[in-house]
């Protein structure tokens, strides 16, 4: 499948890291990662190959059919920058070392309980053999994680102020998909990383399956007036379907249409709004330098949010608590 | 000089590796060399095992495993191949004589696994979570999990299975373990990111990949007693059946060392043009096949004319068995083909 896309893109990889980037592991005394460096690469040049697809792609249909027209595409700089960062690899790398020693020490300590987490094929053996079936399995359970780690975001004070950074940009587009906090970012990877103790990690020999899969999550934020039909729309998440979830009323902690890729666990769960309609996006409540501002105040502006939210969160609750306590004679 | 490895031990010890390993008895060899000769190729980043058809050179079949198929163990009595998997927590089997999957069995991490020479033990490297495995081989029983240093990366035996030598990429140590106790002898600093290990003429080779050369140990005191310089970062290395060569990939330069096993002089380099020459084998008619980590290949190398050929395999080739081994008398491992 994909064989000769997969081999170029290997090779390209390889090159990369046989002429640059082992010469500079070994100069620093960083060989420890070299087998992991060319699956860093590889990582690099699909990201690369998939922005390029995706640009070619989004933007012209952005051009053509366009909900929104803006006289400055000023506020989509950010944006650009942040798809850069993860799309290309340089947050999952990093996020990746940071973490290492985490995952190191709370796999060891598991193992040592004995417990050895398994992988979808040991839990369901039927699959083993079967790599595109359980890459799809895979899919659907960590898009239904990842439904309950979204709409748990919105349900939280001080993690929806964060998140709140993904939803204050008012000129949505296809950009916007890796608009995120970095604390909101750790936490979807501490989530990620429980789930993979329960059921391993996802087989890795499909970067274009994967890359598909983030250009649905891409394409959802384009400013294009696009749904994919009534059956396509509950299928796969749609530009009009995810237009929704920015939408200025579905901003907080009240939302809807919380699904990445697959619509099917709205649906399920009760928050699925098929309506057609195509309203202005953005956070009324979001710092404007959430908004407006660049990378580092966007960073910034969601810390302090947060801290102001949730202090705000205890003092209600403080208040609350005041309140309910009987008047003493 | 005489070439003393955990073959020539065994038999200058007058002791029949095959008789004690409980290997290749006479009728088992000729029905080993009657065999379709098969390679199989541990592709890390593809999740499987490519079989190739060693006169053909076709893949046969692609054999699934979890998640990332690094190295291969062979047992005693050599009726199955063993492969991990140690981002699927797994051990693979599969029948090197027919390349039809075997089953597998869970284990955490396992990277790089052998049986001592004895057969008794079997032990397995966890690079991701930083411990060492020793196994009782009969039955699989844990017999202890060792944390000896950081990224625990290949490993090897003394020919008496007494001693076993770790290298600890993350340490920059080579670790030896006292097997009857199951703790460790001695830890010695090697230099940065030590990687292949092989005991060999009654000393310990380690390649070290954080700089340009193979460390030589005394095997009782974890002492250095010298350097070989192969070019810059050293991988792993391999001794040929006939024992008159040894060869050592360079990950950073790209390159193959043919070594004078005896003297441990340079004899020729090979290029291998950014590839990222990984484990190699030795097939009957002397030809190296030899696995290009970056390039989805395995290369088929003349060391005469040092011309090669490639085969296409799946990405990230790793480690490699050739089934025509299962012909030979003696040890056969990883690094002692």
């Amino acid at each position: 499948m994909f064989t000769p896309l997969d081999r170029i893109f290997s090779i390209i990889a390889g090159w990369i890291d046989q002429n640059a980037i082992l010469p500079i592991l070994y100069h620093f005394g960083w060989m420890e990662w070299e087998e992991l460096s060319f699956d860093w690469m590889l990582i690099c040049v699909y990201g690369v190959f998939a922005l390029l697809v995706t640009y070619a792609i989004c933007w012209p249909l952005e051009a053509l059919r366009p909900i929104e027209r803006w006289s400055s595409r000023k506020a989509v700089l950010p944006d650009i920058f942040y798809t850069v960062l993860a799309r290309v690899g340089v947050l999952p790398i990093v996020s990746f070392l940071v973490f290492y020693q985490v995952q190191v020490w709370v796999n060891g300590f598991v193992v040592d309980h004995g417990y050895i987490p398994p992988m979808l094929e040991t839990l369901i053996p039927p699959l083993l053999g079967h790599p595109v079936l359980t890459f799809l399995a895979y899919a659907l359970i960590l898009d239904c994680s990842d439904y309950w780690r979204h709409r748990l975001s919105h349900s939280f004070r001080g993690w929806y102020a964060l998140h709140a950074l993904h939803h204050a940009q008012r000129q949505m587009s296809f950009w916007s998909d890796d608009r995120n906090h970095l604390l909101d970012d750790l936490i979807g990877a501490l989530w990620f990383g429980v789930v993979a103790l329960a059921i391993g990690i996802p087989p890795l020999q499909f970067p274009l399956l994967l890359m598909f899969m983030r250009f649905v999550e891409s394409l959802s934020h384009a400013n294009v007036r696009l749904s994919f039909g009534w059956l396509g729309d509950r299928l796969l998440v749609s530009p009009r379907f995810h237009r929704i979830h920015h939408g200025l009323l579905a901003a907080g902690r009240v939302s809807c249409n919380y699904g990445a890729v697959f619509p099917i666990w709205d649906m399920i769960f009760g928050t699925a709004d098929f309506s057609d309609a195509w309203p202005a996006t953005g956070d009324r409540n979001a710092p404007e330098a959430m908004v407006s501002g660049g990378y580092l105040a966007q960073q910034w502006g969601g810390l302090t949010h947060a801290w102001g939210q949730m202090r705000a969160g205890h003092a209600k609750r403080k208040a609350a608590r005041r309140q309910a306590r009987p008047l003493s004679s | 000089m005489p070439v003393l490895d955990r073959r020539g031990f065994l038999t200058q010890a007058g002791i029949s590796t095959a008789a004690l390993a409980g290997g290749l008895r006479p009728g088992r060899a000729a029905h080993a060399a009657a065999l379709r000769p098969m390679a199989f190729v541990m592709n890390s980043g593809a999740a499987n095992v490519s079989v190739i058809d060693m006169t053909t050179r076709k893949v046969l079949r692609t054999l699934p495993t979890l998640r990332e198929p690094s190295h291969w163990a062979l047992p005693p009595d050599r009726s199955r191949l063993l492969v991990c998997d140690a981002g699927g927590n797994a051990l693979f089997y599969f029948d090197p004589e027919t390349g039809q999957e075997m089953g597998h069995r869970v284990m955490a991490d396992p990277y790089q696994i052998g049986y001592s020479p004895d057969g008794r033990y079997f032990l397995a490297n966890a690079l991701r979570l930083n411990f060492v495995e020793i196994y009782r081989a009969s039955d699989f029983h844990l017999i202890k999990r060792l944390s000896v240093g950081g990224m625990p990366s290949h490993l090897d035996f003394s020919p008496d299975s007494r001693v076993s030598f770790h290298s600890m990429q993350q340490s920059g140590t080579l670790v030896a373990i006292d097997l009857a106790r199951a703790e460790p002898r001695w830890t010695a600093k090697i230099g940065k990111v030590p990687a292949g290990v092989l005991y060999h003429n009654g000393k310990v080779l380690c390649c070290v990949m954080g700089a340009n050369y193979v460390a030589v140990l005394d095997p009782a005191s974890g002492e250095i007693v010298g350097r070989i310089h192969t070019g810059i970062g050293p991988h792993n290395l391999f001794l040929t059946p006939d024992r008159k060569t040894l060869y050592v990939t360079n990950r950073v330069g790209g390159t193959l060392v043919a070594l004078d096993p005896a003297t441990l002089a340079v004899r020729r380099t090979y290029p291998l043009h950014a590839s990222g020459p990984d484990d190699l084998a030795v097939a009957p008619d002397g030809k190296l096949w030899i696995a290009l980590r970056f390039r989805e290949q395995v290369a088929v190398l003349d060391p005469v004319s040092g011309h090669y050929d490639t085969i296409d395999v799946g990405r990230s080739p790793h480690g490699i068995f050739l089934n025509t081994m299962l012909a030979r008398p003696g040890l056969v491992t990883a690094e002692m083909l």
